[in-house]
């Protein structure tokens, strides 16, 4: 019998994986099947966006008009729908939220990973990672925001490089847990070397928590986006939810045309708050001390 | 007691370090560096060198760092691109005003958090505890100029409660210059207070709730002490710790924030003044504002723990 073989015997299932019981068991609880329709409601939005409206382009004539049948969010100073500048914003805030996260979660993951098990990365990632925690994240996005030519693609970047300590100092909580357990020796025992037993043992038993990580992380990247496109440095091409609001508040009719504020605000409010939701059941119903084992 | 504040100093500076040269190398290997950034489109090419040797960019990359670096021991954080002036000195005029908004938003915060976690921790499962459990999590989901719009929207500009901008009436002497102060701090107080509330008084609901269970709060009871005793006197002050810990990570959150608040209320701090200055592409002032707010938020930080430290009777000793 190899040695690979006899490892992989040796380990048990420490975390489950979500199986087909677990999800339905997920979806069963009301909060958090709410939360999963309005992340579909919002990709569908997002996918779709040029059937359910037009692009929002040019001026209109219908200017300030108050929500109602023919605009049902209203229209801002140039007379343009804003619901359709909703709808279009969920693109980019999606896509943000998104790529910028899968960034911080990969970065986040490795790193959190690498520290679990190597000593001498754990001394230089925690001093990285705490010095980048202690930092103003949004001043400092703001800098380099301002430097580049600002994009999709760039905004994406910069929010997804400066997210992933989060991610990085929970994997390495959970990473440190895992790497102390007996079956981890085991496999050094058996010969494993270091990348087989942090790629095959110890991530996928986290592999939950950077399930949870990615949605709590995109809800945390969609505010950044929406903050830096608020101060004017988003994607000038894209519509954003923070860039409806840059437009309310440099209008100057922001007291009369409240409906330019409150729906795009609620458009952030309702898909952050899906996507935390989300993330917390799902992290309660992997959590064995809730589910009895 | 000397060792952790010592260690804890050499902490603060090394972060601010790390800060200041990964910033200064990155804007540089950025594809849009400032220098090309800052050199007009109609220069000839011996205007633009000249440019360059007077900044002092055509030495070689570590001797600009180096020089950088001694001058921002002295304070100098360069020249405003816009403004003929001192980066040091406009930040200077500003800062005092992000202190004070986001100062009185952190005392206010922990002020009305602490009663509320401890509460719903000794109140589990009621009407309290309940709404606290959802502000907690909806108020990670609250984007700052959203709340500070729509209070500017109601508040200010519908009801007339309250000014819709700025940070003091200039035509207001003595008392009523200090009340015209705090008259304008309310609102942009009160959305980041709305933000960091909730999240913040559940932690210390949660931190509570460990407490309560510990051995030498049962002891207490069996001493029969007051449940008002056990819980306000020896729970609270364990409770308390890890949630100044935590506040103490929050205020880099808090820096943010301020900046979008200032933004929406034209409040003159910092923040308002990093919105100008992305207008103006006025690059050495946005990199300034980011040493000094990252230097306030490391400080302010140091100080949280050592505070900690003087409560927390196992680093005391």
């Amino acid at each position: 019998m190899s040695a690979p073989v006899l490892t992989e015997q040796a380990v048990p299932p420490v975390v489950p994986v979500a199986t087909g019981r677990s999800w339905y068991g997920y979806l069963r609880q009301p909060s958090a099947a709410l939360s999963v329709l309005v992340l579909v409601v919002m990709v569908v939005m997002a996918v779709f966006a040029p059937l359910i409206a037009a692009e929002p382009a040019g001026a209109g004539p219908d200017v300030l008009q108050s929500p109602s049948g023919a605009h049902w969010f209203g229209t801002d100073d140039l007379g343009q729908d804003i619901f359709a500048q909703v709808v279009w914003g969920t693109r980019t805030s999606l896509v943000i939220g998104l790529a910028a996260s899968l960034i911080a979660i990969v970065l986040g993951t490795a790193i959190g990973l690498a520290s679990a098990y190597f000593r001498p990365i754990d001394a230089v990632a925690t001093v990285i990672t705490d010095v980048m925690l202690a930092l103003p994240t949004l001043p400092l996005m703001i800098m380099l925001a301002a430097v580049v030519n600002p994009s999709v693609w760039t905004l994406t970047l910069i929010i997804g490089f400066f997210a992933w300590p989060e991610v990085a100092r929970l994997i390495r909580s959970q990473g440190l847990v895992v790497s102390a357990m007996p079956y981890i020796d085991g496999a050094r025992v058996l010969g494993a070397s270091g990348w087989r037993i942090v790629t095959r043992e110890i991530l996928p038993a986290v592999v939950s928590l950077v399930i949870v990580s990615v949605l709590l992380t995109a809800s945390r990247a969609v505010i950044s986006e929406a903050g830096l496109s608020f101060l004017g440095l988003g994607d000038p091409d894209a519509w954003s939810w923070g860039r409806i609001l840059l437009n309310a508040q440099r209008s100057g009719v922001i007291a009369i045309a409240w409906w330019q504020t409150l729906f795009p605000s609620l458009a952030i409010l309702l898909l952050v708050l899906a996507a935390t939701v989300a993330g917390m059941r799902f992290n309660d119903t992997r959590d064995p001390r809730r589910n009895g084992g | 007691m000397a060792r952790f504040v010592l260690s804890r100093a050499l902490k603060a500076v090394l972060t601010v370090w790390i800060a200041i040269t990964s910033t200064f190398f990155l804007l540089r290997l950025l594809p849009g560096d400032p220098t090309t950034l800052m050199v007009e489109g109609d220069m000839t090419p011996e205007m633009q060198a000249a440019l360059l040797k007077t900044y002092g960019l055509d030495r070689p990359l570590w001797e600009q760092y180096v020089s950088y670096l001694r001058e921002l021991l002295h304070g100098n954080l360069g020249i405003s691109f816009r403004q003929i002036q001192p980066v040091a000195d406009i930040i200077v005029d500003r800062l005092p005003w992000t202190l004070l908004l986001a100062g009185s938003a952190f005392v206010i915060t922990i002020a009305v958090g602490i009663p509320i976690g401890v509460s719903a921790a000794v109140h589990r499962g009621r009407w309290l505890d309940r709404t606290l459990q959802a502000l907690g999590i909806g108020g990670h989901a609250l984007f700052v100029p959203s709340v500070a719009m729509l209070l500017l929207v109601f508040l200010g500009a519908r009801l007339g409660w309250f000014p819709i901008g700025g940070a003091i009436d200039p035509d207001t002497r003595g008392a009523a210059a200090y009340l015209s102060l705090v008259h304008h701090l309310v609102l942009p107080v009160l959305s980041l207070v709305l933000v960091q509330l909730g999240p913040y008084a559940l932690t210390l609901r949660t931190n509570m709730i460990e407490v309560l269970g510990e051995d030498y709060i049962r002891a207490a009871q069996a001493r029969g002490l007051s449940a008002r005793r056990r819980v306000w006197k020896h729970g609270l002050r364990n409770a308390i710790l890890p949630a100044l810990t935590l506040m103490g990570l929050q205020l880099g959150t808090l820096v943010g924030g301020a900046v979008l608040t200032e933004t929406v209320f034209a409040y003159p701090g910092v923040g308002r003044l990093i919105y100008e200055a992305v207008g103006q592409q006025d690059y050495p002032v946005l990199q300034g504002a980011f040493i000094m707010l990252a230097v306030t938020v490391v400080i302010a930080n140091a100080l949280t723990d050592m505070f900690y430290a003087v409560l927390n009777p196992r680093i005391r000793l």
